[in-house]
Formats: structure tokens, C-alpha cells, sequence
């Protein structure tokens, strides 16, 4: 019952100590950046605009997209649903044995490590974070800072049952042992698996944004990259899509952030008597996986449609009282806090959201603060209205 | 744990049945017009509408805490089993509720609602009361997703309304301003009732200097903060009775909840983030004044009778002068 778990985290010191902690350090960053940088203001402003104009005419930008994206070299799939997608990524992948990952909530959503390890596959999550979420075998606690409510010392006690003891407590001996044994796994594997955080239309470039630098690996050093990229994740184009992954991570609190990649395509070298070979010291092969799973349907609902133009910066998360107790224990299975309320709306189960939006003070904080206006506790009241109409499971 | 469909469906049987959400006698809710000396409507004076939140926050307070009572933590299951079999005939509950406590919290509103129409006179208004029309908003019900309910609620507090000649409402807390300016013209045809809270139609310039000096803390409720752009106004009022404002972390449109819109279904969760705004506000103030009744009991709450500290409605603090 949900209740008993809001009542174990509230007893959970340390948990509540470290989501305060995060909270913080987050919002103190993000107010650093916009301070600093009164542009990004404007900007995220531009960005909603421009995220209405692409989810008003969502077909039509994934038609471009995957126009733009075989224009490139790329291989470009519409998964309709995660079963699709999975599917889609199988057929891709008949005979690997090692997956290298890095972050990404869309793998999350459909569920790809688990389901690779089902069929026998040895996955790494490359990011510190999520590699130590992988550890201990729970899930993601916010988009952008997964392992929030992973101390120090569990953090030690975790890399120590791979034996790798990192021999003390101090984050750099910590983050030394993980980077010593996830470099093993990246230089090993063929495959290497991303998100996106913003992919253009008309040039078909997926644009990745991280600290680590571990997306440049998992990308760079792999025969073969998949990259999961929510249909969402769409703009008009590369310039847009650059001020996209801006606007997330300076609503995120981490900026400038130290590493923005853009891809187009595989690699390839024309250095020998001019012909293009693909495949120089970058991947061989490209691919990227559209993810629908619900999304073009909620493009055409009058009240989910909004949530579409989220830059997933999670800075709702962190200014959410509600959040601030519970993490992303509230607000769905993998998504949580207000925004992830109402992507487990449109990804997963609407139901459920419903269920889950009781929870909500309604009191507008996340509203407040999101770069593009998302009316969220608009949204999310509106779930608490389909409770009462007859058999709610349907679409209403 | 409350069931919010059962809850939800109680208040609002009652509130469409009653006109509160709780069959209250209405001389709970009207009593203290009259010891106010508000005279009946008049054409071109406004109408005080309280909504009945500031008179039915110790009811809540008190659903609250005996829901509370049959949940015994060291037994969940068990607690929870025998919450949702409390006796929700709203009759037999009211009964439970009428306890001197709650006598006196009501008291205690009466209090503060009549200071609030001192204050609207000391500024030269002449407000009235419409007894039979100040029905509940039905804001409750709005904010569980009721909206059918919470419809056919706003189109009879018009209607009384418009019935009595009225066409400018004052409201007294943020629940009752939000819905009656923003959200009942979505849900009432021809809308006609031109609304303001009284922080806002107070001209501080008018209200006298005499008053208690010294330090104090705002607590902004999340929808005059963030809705109704009520903001400086209660801010000026207070300096005009001298007394000094020390901003909390988080004030203005930053506000942070006091928990209150979940301490029924999920009361300890409610009762951290009241802990947590609390200690936002005690570290720029041990005066703390509230503008809506139910952050008040929140943080009243959270405080737990601690001494050091004063949690009183902006009326108490200025309206006795
Ligand atoms: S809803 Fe807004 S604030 Fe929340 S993650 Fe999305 S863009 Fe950021």
C-alpha cells in the first residue's frame, strides 16, 4: 500500500537527509545559472514556443526526423510501444553478449536492462549514478541526479560486492573505482546504448548533454550505437535543439554542463582517394529508436498535450514539497514527482496517475518554476477528475 | 488514511444537500455577523462572503486528528482497516466532531472574522452580510476533481448571491477568493460578482498606526501568492501598524506549502512539510502571521504548543485596534 511506503521514507533519515541535501544544491544552482545568465530566461521561453509548434504537428516531425536521420547514414525506427521498441532493439542486436548504457529515462521507461539481462546479455549502466542505482538494484530517483538517496557509504558497500572496494568513503576514491571498472566494460562492448536529450529535424542530429563524460564513450568507442529517443525530444532543428539542451541542464542547476555532443550519423572517413567508408574511429553503425509509446495520442489531448513540451530538467522535482519527503517514490514507476505523475500518465498508466494525484498539494510550486509553463498541477488535478466519472480505465 | 472518494462523496452530499460541507447548524457559520453589527445587503454596498472556511477549520482540524486517533502506527493494517470503517454517516461523525475544543476554535474564528470587518470599517467601507447566501465555495470539492459538484455548488452561491442585489463580493482567505474569482466564472453562465479579498480592497493609508510594534513573518498561502497576485497587500497593512517584515526563505510567488490540502489522506507526510515551512519561517520570525485559516492549524499544528512561538491570522494581529 502506498501509504505504508510514504510512511517508511518519512522514518528514513538518511533518505530525507539526502533528498533535502540534493534539493538545496540543486535549487541554489539553478538560480546561480539564471542569475548569471538572464538570457537562458528568453530562451526557455523560445523553447516553449517552439515545443507547442512541433507537438502540434508531431507526425509530421517524426516523418522528417526519420527522413533526416537515414539522409545521415543513420538507421531510423518508430517503436509504437515499449514491446515494439524492445523488439525493434532484439532484431538489432541478435548476437550480443555486452551492453554498454548510459543514462536514459527512455530506457528506463521500456524497460531495456531488464530485459536484456533476461536474455542473458551483461548490461553496465555507465553513469555513476545510475551504475550505482543498477547496484543496488532500485530505481532512478530524479531525472538528471538518479542516485540521490544513495549515501557515501552505501555507495562504497555497493561497488565493494563487485570487489572493488574503493578502500575508503571519499567520493573520489569512490567514483576512482567505478571509473576503473566501468572503462573495462566500455573498451569490451560493441554496443553501446544512450537516450537523447534533444534530436533535429531537419538534420537528424541527436544532441547529448552530460558531466561525466561517459555518454562520449558509450557513443564514441562502441562499434554500434542505439540510441532511445522519445518522440518529444523532437525540434525543428539543430539550432533549436542546442537551445533545448540548454534550457535543461541550467533548469537542471548544472551549467554550463562540461560536455554537449552532437551526432549525425556514424562515423566515417573520405581521407583515402575520397570515398566514404562509414565507421572511422567512432561507431560503425547508428540507430535510433523513436519512442511513440503513447505520446502521439496525448499530442491530441486537450489537457496531457502540454506536459509534451517538458525539457525533463527535474527542477519541478526539486521545488516540490512532496517530492522533497518522497523522491521519485511518488508519482509513478519510473517517472516520479510532479512532472513524472503525468508522463506515467501518458506512458504508462493513467490510472494509476489518478490514484497517485491525491497526493498533490496542488499548491502550484512545480507550475511556478518549469522553464516552459507547464500548467502541471493543472494537469494534475485534471486526473483527479476522471476518478469519478464511470469506468475511468478508458480514455476520458 | 481517508478514502478521498468517500471522503470527497461526503462532502459533497452534504455540501450540495447542507450548503456546507458538513451539516453544521448555519448559526455556526452566519453567528458572527451579527455580533458584528453587518447590516443585510444594500444596493452598491459590498458583501462580506467568508465561504464558511475560516468557521469550519476546526471541524477539519478535528476530522482530522480523530482519523488520526484510529491509526496507531506500531499497526498499520489494522489502523488503516479500522480508519476506513469509520462511521462516515456525516451526522453521527458531526457528533463526534462537537467538542468543546472545536466550540472554542470556532470561537476563535468568530474573533477573527469580526476584527476583519473592524478593519474593513476603520477603512471607511461599509460592508454587509448575506446570512442564507454565505453558503461553502465548494473549493474542497474543486480541488478533488468534483467538478459537476463543485459546478452545481458555484451556480447556487451566485444565484443566492445575485438574488440579494449583490455585485461586489469581499472574500477573507485565499480558497474562498480563488474560486469565487477565478474559477466560478468558468462554471457559472454570466458570471456577474466582481471579487476581491479584503487585503486587497483595504487601503492601508486609512487603517490607523496604532498598533503592536515589532517583528513579524509572512506566511504567503500558495493561492493568493501564486493565483490571485495578492502578495504586497497584506505586507502594507502590517507596516501600517508599524510593524517590521522579515521575508522568509521562500515568500511571494516561492511560497512553500503548509501541507494543509493533504493532512486528511495523508496526514504525517502533511504534518513534515508543515515541519518543514514552519522552520523556514521561525528562522526569520517567532511571530509568524498566517491569511488563511487552514495554514494556520497546519502550522499551529507543527509547532505543537511550543511557546516561543506566536502563529496568529493577520487579523488578530491588526484587526484590534
Ligand atoms: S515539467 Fe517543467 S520543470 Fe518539470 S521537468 Fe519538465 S520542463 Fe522541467
Amino acid at each position: 500500500m502506498f501509504i505504508l511506503q510514504v510512511y517508511k521514507l518519512l522514518d528514513d533519515k538518511r533518505f530525507q537527509e539526502s533528498i533535502t541535501r540534493a534539493s538545496n544544491n540543486a535549487r541554489h544552482g539553478v538560480s546561480k545559472a539564471l542569475k548569471e545568465n538572464p538570457w537562458l530566461e528568453e530562451l526557455a521561453a523560445r523553447i516553449k514556443e517552439v515545443g507547442d509548434q512541433v507537438i502540434s504537428n508531431l507526425e509530421h516531425y517524426i516523418d522528417k526526423t526519420i527522413t533526416s536521420l537515414q539522409r545521415a547514414g543513420a538507421g531510423a525506427h518508430l517503436a509504437r510501444d515499449s514491446r515494439e521498441a524492445l523488439r525493434i532493439f532484439d532484431d538489432l542486436t541478435p548476437d550480443v553478449d555486452l551492453v554498454v548504457m548510459s543514462k536514459s529515462m527512455a530506457a528506463e521507461e521500456i524497460g531495456l536492462r531488464e530485459h536484456l539481462e533476461k536474455r542473458g546479455v551483461e548490461v553496465w549502466e555507465t553513469d555513476l549514478g545510475q551504475f550505482l542505482v543498477q547496484l543496488e538494484n532500485g530505481k532512478p530517483m530524479h531525472t538528471i541526479a538518479p542516485a540521490i538517496h544513495i549515501t557515501r557509504a552505501k555507495a562504497r558497500r555497493l561497488l565493494s560486492r563487485l570487489g572493488r572496494d574503493p578502500g575508503s568513503e571519499e567520493p573520489e576514491k569512490l567514483a576512482h573505482a567505478a571509473r576503473e571498472f566501468l572503462r573495462g566494460k566500455i573498451l569490451s562492448a560493441k554496443t553501446g546504448v544512450t537516450g537523447g536529450n534533444a534530436i533535429a529535424a531537419d538534420t537528424g542530429s541527436l544532441v547529448l548533454v552530460e558531466n561525466e563524460g561517459n555518454i562520449r564513450l558509450v557513443s564514441g568507442v562502441v562499434e554500434h550505437h542505439i540510441a532511445i529517443v522519445p518522440v518529444d525530444k523532437i525540434l525543428p532543428d539543430l539550432r533549436t535543439a542546442l537551445d533545448m539542451v540548454l534550457v535543461q541542464s541550467a533548469y537542471a542547476g548544472i551549467f554550463p554542463p562540461t560536455y554537449i555532443n552532437v551526432i549525425t550519423g556514424p562515423s566515417s572517413t573520405a581521407d583515402i582517394e575520397h570515398k566514404r567508408v562509414l565507421g572511422a574511429q567512432g561507431p560503425r553503425r547508428l540507430d535510433v529508436i523513436l519512442l511513440d509509446n503513447g505520446r502521439l495520442r496525448a499530442s491530441k489531448h486537450p489537457v496531457l498535450k502540454a506536459q509534451l513540451r517538458c525539457v525533463r530538467c527535474g527542477r519541478c522535482q526539486f521545488e516540490c514539497p512532496v517530492w522533497e519527503k518522497l523522491a521519485n517514490h511518488w508519482g509513478g514507476p519510473v517517472y516520479g514527482g510532479p512532472m513524472g505523475l503525468n508522463w506515467t500518465s501518458i506512458v504508462h498508466d493513467p490510472d494509476l496517475a489518478s490514484e497517485l494525484s491525491f497526493y498533490c498539494l496542488l499548491c502550484g510550486r512545480c507550475s511556478q518554476v518549469c522553464p516552459v509553463s507547464i500548467p502541471l498541477d493543472d494537469i494534475i488535478r485534471w486526473h483527479r477528475t476522471r476518478v469519478w466519472k464511470e469506468g475511468h480505465s478508458g480514455e476520458n | 488514511m481517508v478514502d478521498p472518494l468517500r471522503l470527497g462523496r461526503m462532502l459533497a452530499d452534504n455540501t450540495l444537500r447542507h450548503g456546507y460541507p458538513l451539516p453544521v447548524d448555519p448559526q455556526v457559520i452566519t453567528g458572527w455577523a451579527a455580533e458584528a453589527g453587518l447590516p443585510q445587503p444594500r444596493p452598491g454596498r459590498p458583501v462580506v462572503f467568508t465561504g464558511a472556511l475560516y468557521q469550519l477549520t476546526p471541524y477539519i482540524e478535528a476530522l482530522v486528528e480523530l482519523v488520526g486517533r484510529f491509526r496507531d502506527p506500531r499497526i498499520p493494517s489494522l489502523g488503516l482497516r479500522l480508519a476506513s470503517s469509520l462511521p462516515w454517516s456525516s451526522e453521527l461523525l458531526l457528533t463526534l466532531l462537537e467538542t468543546p475544543e472545536v466550540a472554542r476554535g470556532v470561537r476563535r474564528a468568530w474573533g477573527i472574522l469580526g476584527s476583519i470587518a473592524r478593519l474593513l470599517r476603520e477603512a471607511g467601507m461599509r460592508p454587509a452580510y448575506a446570512w442564507e447566501a454565505d453558503l461553502y465555495s465548494g473549493i474542497m470539492l474543486y480541488d478533488l476533481g468534483m467538478d459537476e459538484e463543485f459546478a452545481q455548488q458555484a451556480q447556487r452561491v451566485h444565484k443566492l448571491l445575485r438574488e440579494r442585489g449583490v455585485e461586489k463580493v469581499i472574500t477573507l482567505d485565499p480558497h474562498t477568493t480563488h474560486a469565487l474569482r477565478d474559477l466560478y466564472p468558468r462554471y457559472v453562465d454570466g458570471y456577474g460578482l466582481e471579487v476581491q479579498s479584503y487585503l486587497e480592497v483595504i487601503d492601508p493609508s486609512l487603517i490607523s498606526t496604532k498598533g503592536e510594534a515589532g517583528e513579524v513573518t509572512i506566511h504567503d498561502p500558495c493561492l493568493y501568492a501564486r493565483k490571485a497576485g495578492v502578495v504586497e497587500q497584506p505586507r502594507r497593512i502590517l507596516a501600517a501598524r508599524g510593524l517590521r517584515i522579515r521575508e522568509p526563505q521562500m515568500s511571494g510567488v516561492n511560497t512553500y506549502c503548509c501541507g494543509g490540502p493533504i493532512e486528511g489522506l495523508a496526514p504525517r507526510l502533511s504534518r513534515r512539510i508543515a515541519e518543514t515551512r514552519l522552520s523556514q519561517l521561525e528562522r526569520a520570525s517567532k511571530t509568524i502571521v498566517t491569511l488563511c485559516p487552514i495554514c494556520n492549524a497546519n502550522l499551529r499544528a507543527a509547532a505543537g504548543g511550543r511557546g516561543d512561538l506566536r502563529i496568529l491570522d493577520l487579523a488578530e494581529l491588526v484587526g484590534n485596534a
